[in-house]
């Protein structure tokens, strides 16, 4: 990135720029329309990251919406990540409403192609599905480089601005396709680049190399999605009920031991109330702490991996650990040692 | 071929329950093959309806007819006695034959029988698969001959989503759909043009398809 | 058969009424015992309620125009 300009100036962009190992989070908006959740959310991220991403309906459940959400973040503080999805929206909907979201002071757009209805509370409605994520990343780029609109018409006045992410999924298949798709959404458009969950070191590292060979990493910045493991349960669900993803079963050993020596699930259902409570907060404790600690061992062999720009903390219904696992990490604008001095202003 | 499957017995029960003389009409071509609306579910139909409607105490007079192909007129008429005799006619074929038959006899009602469902092959005895949306704009030279369109859950142009797993798509998982686009990409290598799969494609123009409102396609020098 | 039992469930009639078997015309001393388990079923499924006629005169089949 040889550019000294930057495309749009968000704080995300010149913490990249500036070459800190960036840390971003994650923020699910309530299924409903009371903004209170969110101020309480973004109180536990405010300072730990660049910046927040804001789903888009996420599983097809509805949620109130990214953009809405955004312009909350955004009074109280702190940047938003906006979330598109080509599930609901067709190709007017969404110019339209990146119009209003970059009026409104957003500056960070991620371009998915949205979960399936199927997963989510409206299996009946109807899917859009337009555009996908690369045709619509590439309309992105165009409404901001070559400002126009899909159909070719030029913009007159401001164009929406936005530093383009996308998402990748180094565990789908086909595993060889994976990272030239990589390449065709940077080509498409993309500046950086989210990953989905690595609970495979290795394999994600094989992925790195290949795409280190392609040179994608020079031409986008690459975030590798990590996130704490709540329990035990937690990492079996997500080892065998969540398509796409792939658990080293090592963390699941892991996530077992950590409770060794403490009262087992059935002894405390043998014990007075009291007591019960208390052994069910220890072994709690001792889940979070471990799953915790997996995270943050990630991160670090994330650091060694050449092409990762940062990581993308993922921590949904657990705000509270990102502050834990940033400062063990030792990244994020508050911990990061090498930023003594606060993020440049805007 | 058009496939379609027959509508729950309760749904055609409910259907037929205000008339008195009910005509159920088959269809000897597309629902005939996928044995959804031929003569023989028709016969096999009005039995049961028979059969229902006598233990309810509300029994119906049942006929039954099929023609070789209900979505044209000249067809049609060889059922029209029955069709003129009969206060409700149950119609066995697929939505099209449905509504010609409505259209031809505007003096009685025609409802359908059967749920139409898709443009579908047979891959094996007893199973039919969607393959082909309509979408009016044929794409099969860029995908190895693979529609992304019928066969992805998502219709994406630039597959395939992080969503393929083994193959596999993850929507209906249970059901082991495979990813088109994963059966794309394999085949794009094995005819030597990946490169198709590197190019960006634009977005799909979705005029041509049921988007851009009721097509009608017409030959001027096919007219009489 | 599993199909035809579920024609006739679908129509409020009992399954049992309906069932095939297999015999060679040596299978004598079989088949009356079949028979004798079929009359047993009936009997014990009730008449059939289709018998009941409703007056209703069945609607001919008129002959098909060539």
């Amino acid at each position: 990135m040889s550019d000294k300009e930057y495309i749009v100036g968000s704080n995300l962009e010149k913490a990249l720029k500036a070459g800190y190992f960036v840390a971003t989070g994650e923020l699910g908006p309530p299924q409903n329309a009371d903004r209170k959740e969110i101020e309480r959310k973004a109180r536990l991220l405010k300072g730990l990251v660049e910046s927040v991403n804001i789903t888009d309906n996420q599983t097809a459940v509805v949620r109130m919406s990214s953009i809405s959400v955004a312009v909350i973040l955004l009074e109280l503080g702190i940047e938003p990540n906006i979330q598109m999805t080509c599930r609901d929206r067709n190709r007017i909907a969404i110019q339209s409403d990146l119009l209003g979201a970059y009026a409104l002071g957003c500056r960070n757009l991620l371009c998915l192609t949205g979960d399936h209805q199927t997963f989510g509370n409206h299996p009946q409605s109807k899917n859009v599905h337009d555009l996908d994520s690369i045709s619509l990343l590439q309309m992105c780029r165009d409404m901001r480089d070559k400002k126009i609109f899909q159909c070719g018409e030029p913009i007159k006045g401001q164009e929406p601005r936005f530093f383009l992410g996308a998402a990748a999924n180094p565990f789908a298949d086909p595993f060889e396709f994976r990272p030239y798709r990589l390449a065709k959404k940077v080509r498409a458009g993309a500046d950086f680049i989210q990953t989905q969950l690595i609970f495979n070191v290795p394999k994600f590292a094989e992925f790195m190399r290949r795409v280190v060979d392609l040179g994608v990493h020079e031409q986008a910045y690459i975030l590798a999605g990590v996130g704490p493991i709540k329990s035990l349960g937690a990492a079996k669900y997500m080892a065998t009920k969540v398509p796409g993803m792939e658990v080293d079963p090592e963390y699941i050993e892991r996530m077992t031991n950590c409770t060794r020596g403490l009262p087992s699930p059935a002894e405390i259902k043998a014990m007075p109330p009291k007591e019960a409570a208390e052994a069910r907060r220890l072994r709690q404790e001792a889940s979070e702490a471990e799953g915790i600690k997996i995270c943050v061992e990630i991160i670090n062999e994330c650091k060694k991996i050449e092409g990762v720009a940062g990581v993308h903390i993922m921590a949904i219904e657990w705000e509270e650990a990102v502050d834990e696992i940033v400062k063990q990490a030792q990244i994020g604008p508050r911990y990061d040692p090498a930023r003594q001095q606060p993020t440049p202003a805007n | 071929m058009i496939v379609a499957q027959q509508k729950p017995l309760e749904e055609i029960k409910a259907m037929i329950a205000d008339a008195q003389k009910v005509l159920i009409l088959g269809c000897g071509t597309c629902v005939t093959v996928c044995f959804a609306g031929g003569e023989k579910e028709v016969a096999i139909l009005a039995s049961q309806l028979r059969m229902a409607t006598r233990l309810e105490g509300n029994e119906k007079e049942i006929r039954e007819f099929t023609v070789q192909r209900q979505c044209e007129y000249e067809y049609n008429e060889m059922a029209a006695d029955y069709i003129r005799d009969a206060d409700l006619i149950v119609s066995l074929a697929c939505g099209i034959g449905v509504q010609t038959v409505n259209e031809q006899f505007p003096e009685k009602l025609t409802v359908p029988g059967l749920n139409t469902s898709g443009l579908s092959q047979p891959t094996e005895q007893g199973v039919w698969v969607e393959r082909c949306q309509a979408c009016g704009d044929c794409i099969l030279a860029l995908t190895g001959g693979l529609c992304p369109i019928a066969r992805c859950a998502k219709s994406l142009l630039n597959g395939p989503c992080g969503g393929s797993q083994r193959g596999i798509c993850e929507v209906y998982a249970e059901r082991e759909t495979p990813c088109v686009w994963d059966q794309i990409y394999h085949r794009l290598k094995e005819l030597g043009q990946l490169d198709k799969i590197m190019d960006i494609r634009p977005p799909k123009n979705w005029h041509p398809s049921r988007d851009g409102g009721q097509r009608k396609i017409v030959r001027e020098d096919l007219r009489l | 058969m599993n199909y035809a039992k579920k024609l006739l469930a679908e129509v409020g009639l009992e399954a049992e009424r309906l069932e095939i078997f297999f015999l060679s015309s040596a299978e004598g001393v079989h088949f009356a015992e079949i028979a004798a388990d079929m009359t047993e079923r009936a009997r014990q499924l009730g008449p059939n309620p289709l018998k009941k006629s409703s007056g209703v005169k069945p609607w001919t089949q008129m002959e098909v125009k060539e």
